[in-house]
């Protein structure tokens, strides 16, 4: 499997598990970011659980970064955090770092465009200019509404969890409504091959987005 | 834990209530308040009167101007708030739903700035 294929398939599920280790959703995109970078460099061959070395690799940056940015109180709070072995509480009836995420990026809090572009870019792996095209407007405005939307989790304490069964009759359907226009997104390339231009491959994006029961679960 | 302020809207020039349902819109949200209280969520809540009650105080270049009524000459206004500790923002919202039910107006939540020492 090549870089870019890896790249697609894991970085959601990457970016997932470093935001549930971090709490918080911009360190664990740079964390994995640079982990992927290192992997560019170190890797002869891909290890045999790329994901997981993506994400060890990661948690390291992490701390490593800890180490050099935070103030000491900070820094044992986030340490604290990064070395709990516990999961974190749940009070949902599924424990899926992707899933929690997924109802994070949906939450009702946030915008529904938001909800989408949000949800492509941390899960979906899309860089912002796939996005854009997938939904005919400026990058800067995707980029925009991402950045709003992270800033709006962090700053109104929008929390990382699938929600108690109780609340799901509410919670889903924006959640089911995202996963419908992720995988819409994979009809794109068919457009874009009319128009003579390169066809970005999305397969992977649709089946991360449609839960195959017999599909064994990578953790 | 975070804070969060429930701001109350009220709609000027909505038609009065009568005082049955005022009395009971009081005892609504005594009852929230109280369950509140009983959660450790409350810090600090309570209505206001209407915003024709209102003076705005402005400091400019050194001089302090009055002016008489609210903020701004909008429909909506601050019509009461609660100040909550909560863990997170779907407790905050959790509550809100309460509060809005018990006072039956729309309830605007908002986090504070910083973060109460803990």
């Amino acid at each position: 499997m090549d870089m870019a294929s890896i790249y697609r398939a894991e970085y959601g599920r990457c970016v997932a598990t470093l935001v549930r280790l971090l709490g918080d959703i911009n360190p664990a995109e740079e964390a994995v970011q640079d982990a992927f970078a290192t992997a560019l460099e170190k890797w002869d061959a891909p290890p045999p659980n790329p994901g997981a070395w993506i994400v060890t690799t990661a948690r390291n940056r992490a701390t490593d970064r800890l180490r050099r940015e935070l103030t000491r109180e900070a820094r044992h709070a986030q340490a604290l955090l990064l070395h709990q072995q516990d999961e974190p509480q749940e009070v949902g009836p599924v424990t899926d770092d992707q899933l929690r995420l997924i109802f994070t990026c949906c939450h009702p809090a946030l915008a529904s465009d938001a909800r989408t572009a949000l949800t492509l870019r941390l899960l979906g792996g899309l860089e912002v200019p796939e996005i854009a095209r997938a939904y005919l407007v400026p990058e800067a405005t995707i980029a925009q509404r991402i950045v709003r939307a992270k800033k709006k989790i962090r700053d109104a304490g929008i929390p990382y969890r699938v929600p108690a069964a109780q609340e799901l009759p509410d919670r889903l359907p924006p959640v089911l409504t995202v996963l419908y226009l992720m995988f819409n997104e994979g009809y794109v390339p068919k457009n874009l091959i009319r128009r003579g231009q390169d066809p970005p491959d999305h397969r992977d994006v649709i089946a991360d987005a449609v839960p195959s029961p017999s599909a064994p679960r990578r953790k | 834990m975070k804070q969060y302020l429930l701001a109350v809207h009220s709609f000027e020039g909505a038609p009065a209530r009568s005082d049955e349902e005022t009395q009971r819109a009081y005892s609504r949200v005594d009852r929230v308040n109280n369950e509140l209280q009983a959660a450790g969520a409350w810090v600090f809540g309570g209505g206001l009167l209407p915003p024709d009650s209102a003076t705005v105080v402005r400091v400019e270049n050194g001089k302090t101007t009055m002016t008489d009524g609210p903020f701004a000459e909008t429909k909506e206004q601050l019509g009461g708030f609660w100040v909550l500790q909560c863990a997170d923002l779907d407790q905050a919202l959790a509550w809100a739903e309460k509060c809005a039910e018990a006072c039956m107006e729309p309830v605007e939540v908002r986090p504070f700035d910083a973060e109460p020492d803990s």
